[in-house]
């Protein structure tokens, strides 16, 4: 950690967030949104969180930043909320005094930055760091530990990007009659959306074309070398998912339907945290508790009980890969056409 | 398979829900019976495990098999094991309830309802059964979000109510998870049993009080204690009927149990009662929610809107009796999770079978409703005497345990805010049978013949639910004894 390096960055998120909450064309706060979660990145990878900075780049400056336009592009542009009254902004100024009070009043009593004696250093960390290696033959501590030594919770994480997918889905989701009911009962709804225009610039389709491959190959990468760098299911499904939607975004909304029907996206979903909830399930059948990877070896061929820890959670993190990567497309699709799937970005 | 209970619990939901939804894509009616038979499965299951934790003792389960601190742990004991069992006889009521009103409500969005639904209980049940308080936000999240989606689905005025429970669940769970941070800051270990070792000889640092207060207040705002409640009413009134009925009995009282797990097993009696003190300025905020609670709900007209006010007085009776500090006190408060799951969920359902027929639970269309359902209204009156305090319904017993804690503590201020409350919901419940019983309907008035009024009973999906929750409450209150010596009574002793 640079202490000069770590002020400026900290400074320019405080900015950033001030920014994206004073902008009243909601687009140009998106952007200054994504560029606080770029600087968020510098910070995670200055404090030694490769994996946290590389699940913000992806999610929160990437994935994150093209919803929420696509959100403007099915809505709004322009902030019409009215000012909050005097005493509530008031109350709220009050609030957050609190809070923030409270904050750095825990501050004098934190352990130094780096600290090798502090209790999050010593205590379950180490046992980790000393583990890792022997109990599950992974070098990257990271995912030995969010795959398997806690796998439980990384299991209802993928659960939630697919409730995520799930609700928007359910929310949004308008079949053909009731949309056409619709358009004539609110025929308002309908003059908000920009006129639909096809997308046919060959410069575009010509350099996505030419980025995909080197994305989704990337991005295999990523998950399958998830043991040994940074990375895994998670980041990796995220650049899927972004490889599929700049896909959409070049062509048109039919094209983006054609690589993933509707039906296939919410099978697709399903499945991968199927996968995961599965080997934790055969793990039950093999005699072992919910997720106890080692029991695996009975019928992986070649392995024993530590390398079927290591094999298992390669599984496992391709069940996340397959759910975030479809999660993502599937939420996209669904916020650009405002649930039609019809058309859209 | 038994000593594997504990996960099935959970993990049976889980992949229905997944199923749920792929078999919704080519069979959207199978996803009901698909969701009764999981939930039937689940309280079997947490029975087993209730069965288990009465006669051997406590259990705790391993996922991935590492052992406790290093992975993440499912320590059920007697507290936990009874909230379990009732959460998911809660979901399969409610499941079976929700065949014909979601069809009526949803339409084609059954499927993703039902796995909206059963994640929803999968989160719920996870929160329970958790010895870990980093699994605990996780399972948060889950049914934080899918209660965001489920009470939406109706549309309308719902969106905006949503949005509103969106900003504050979101707020609360913030807080949590930063309590826990300080947690893992202070102890380096996220496992509740571990911490609880590790703080208890480092009492006085910022950083423990930090994660108290933040923890609790997190837990506030899920709970809807009272200055924190405003997103309550208006989000389970718009919702679909079936998500309100599933939502109601649980969701609040959940966060209530998270309060009490957070306050027992992770600090200790020590801490809260004896270096913090607070307990006096809590139990007054409980007073505080008891009343207000009670005098908005005099004010509504609509049914569904007044109960969900009660839930907000109710939310007192809880946090009230836990702060107490005393044997009765935390007794009643956690025989009142049990209580009131089963009394929102039988006020919840009747209410959902008026809708179903009537249209709307304004109290000027409850006319003649006694006449017209006479079964559903009998079930609405049990509901309703056990919100009153009238004996044998379970209603009455976890008030007596209140209110003994009460004078044992010496908070006259709290036993007032119960018998108002009680007196409240008297004039409350009165008045809707008043206008049920006695008043004709109005199109028969002026021509002054009353012809009978036409029976039209809820179908018997609905009914069936509603009774057996009836038949609950009172058995619950009959079996009150043995729930508090045999399970409550076991849990307070490792705490006082």
């Amino acid at each position: 950690m640079i202490l000069g390096f770590d002020i400026i960055c900290l400074s320019l998120i405080l900015l950033c967030a001030v920014l994206a909450l004073c902008i009243r064309d909601l687009m140009g706060s998106v952007i200054v949104f994504g560029a606080y979660s770029f600087l968020m990145c510098v910070v995670w990878a200055c404090n030694g969180a490769i994996d946290v900075a590389f699940t913000e780049a992806t999610v929160g400056a990437g994935v994150g930043t093209v919803f929420l336009v696509s959100t403007i592009y099915s809505t709004t542009r322009m902030d019409t909320f009215k000012k909050n009254r005097l005493l509530k902004q008031l109350f709220m100024f009050v609030v957050v005094c609190v809070v923030g009070a409270l904050l750095l009043k825990t501050v004098t009593d934190l352990p130094q930055w780096g600290d090798a004696n502090s209790p999050a250093n010593t205590h379950l960390s180490s046992y980790y760091i000393e583990n890792s290696i022997d109990q599950t033959h992974v070098p990257n501590v990271v995912t030995s530990v969010l795959a398997d030594y806690r796998g439980f919770d990384t299991m209802f994480e993928t659960c939630v990007v697919f409730v995520a997918f799930i609700g928007i889905f359910a929310l949004l989701r308008i079949r053909k009659s009731k949309s056409k009911k619709a358009a004539t009962n609110q025929p308002t709804t309908e003059l908000t959306l920009p006129p639909h225009q096809e997308v046919d610039s060959l410069i575009i389709k010509t350099a996505s074309h030419l980025m995909v491959p080197f994305m989704q190959l990337f991005a295999l990468y990523v998950v399958a070398h998830g043991h040994y760098s940074p990375g895994g299911g998670f980041q990796g499904g995220v650049i899927l998912g972004a490889s599929l939607i700049l896909l959409a975004v070049s062509y048109n909304f039919k094209k983006a339907l054609s690589i993933l029907s509707e039906k296939k996206i919410i099978l697709l979903v399903s499945l991968g945290v199927l996968i995961y909830a599965g080997i934790g399930v055969i793990c039950f059948f093999l005699g072992g508790n919910f997720l106890d990877y080692s029991v695996l070896h009975k019928i992986l061929p070649a392995t024993d009980p530590i390398m079927a820890r290591s094999h298992a959670m390669l599984g496992v993190e391709i069940g996340v890969a397959l759910t975030v990567m479809v999660s993502m497309y599937g939420i996209y699709l669904s916020l650009s056409s405002n649930g039609r799937f019809d058309k859209g970005l | 398979m038994i000593e594997q209970a504990p996960a099935l619990i959970v993990v049976i939901p889980l992949i229905s829900a997944l199923f749920i939804t792929i078999i919704g894509l080519y069979q959207p009616r199978v996803s009901w019976a698909l969701t009764i038979v999981t939930f039937a499965l689940s309280s079997i299951f947490a029975f087993i495990c209730l069965k288990h934790v009465v006669t051997v003792g406590p259990i705790s389960y391993m996922f991935g098999n590492w052992p406790a601190p290093f992975g993440i742990e499912y320590a059920i004991d007697h507290l936990n094991a009874l909230i379990v069992l009732m959460i998911s006889i809660v979901a399969f009521l409610v499941a079976i309830f929700s065949k014909h009103d979601i069809a009526k409500e949803l339409g084609d969005k059954i499927p993703h309802f039902y796995s909206l639904f059963t994640l929803l209980v999968t989160g719920l049940l996870g929160i329970t059964l958790t010895g870990d308080a980093f699994n605990l936000y996780v399972l948060l999240e889950i049914s934080a979000l899918t209660s965001y989606a489920l009470l939406a689905l109706s549309g309308g005025r719902a969106y905006i109510a949503t949005f509103n429970y969106l900003i504050m669940g979101t707020i609360g769970a913030c807080f949590y998870l930063l309590g826990v941070g300080y947690l893992l800051i202070n102890t380096g270990s996220l496992n509740m049993a571990d911490i609880a070792v590790i703080i208890s000889n480092n009492t006085y640092s910022y950083t423990v009080l930090a994660a108290f207060l933040f923890i609790m207040i997190g837990m506030w705002t899920k709970m809807a204690l009272f200055p924190l409640h405003s997103w309550l009413p208006n989000a389970y009134t718009y919702a679909p009927t079936s998500t309100s009925c599933l939502l109601a009995p649980l969701m609040t009282k959940v966060s209530v149990y998270v309060m009490l797990r957070m306050m027992t097993s992770v600090f200790n009696y020590d801490y809260i009662f004896n270096v913090l003190q607070w307990q006096s300025v809590i139990v007054t905020l409980a007073v505080i929610a008891i009343l207000a609670g009670s005098v908005l709900a005099l004010k509504q007209d609509n049914l569904k809107k007044m109960l969900t006010y009660l839930i907000v007085a109710e939310i007192g009776y809880m946090v009230g009796g836990a702060w107490l500090g005393n044997a009765n006190g935390f007794t009643g408060a956690s025989y009142h999770i049990i209580a009131d799951g089963f009394m929102t969920l039988c006020l919840f359902l009747a209410i959902g079978c008026i809708i179903y027929k009537v249209g709307d639970a304004s109290l000027s269309s409850m006319k003649g409703i006694f006449t017209k359902m006479p079964m559903t209204m009998l079930g609405f009156l049990i509901g309703a005497f056990s919100m009153i305090g009238i004996p044998p319904t379970c209603g009455f017993f976890s008030k007596w345990y209140l209110i003994s804690g009460a004078y044992e503590a010496a908070s006259w201020h709290f036993l007032i805010a119960l018998l108002i409350s009680s007196l409240v919901n008297a004039v409350l419940f009165f008045r809707i049978i008043e206008v049920g019983y006695f008043q004709a309907l109005p199109s028969e008035e002026p021509n002054h013949h009353h012809p009978k009024i036409k029976r039209d009973e809820a179908p018997i999906s609905m009914l069936i639910p509603l009774l057996t929750t009836a038949g609950l409450l009172i058995g619950i209150g009959l079996y009150t004894a043995d729930i508090v010596t045999y399970l409550i009574q076991p849990f307070i002793k490792n705490f006082l």
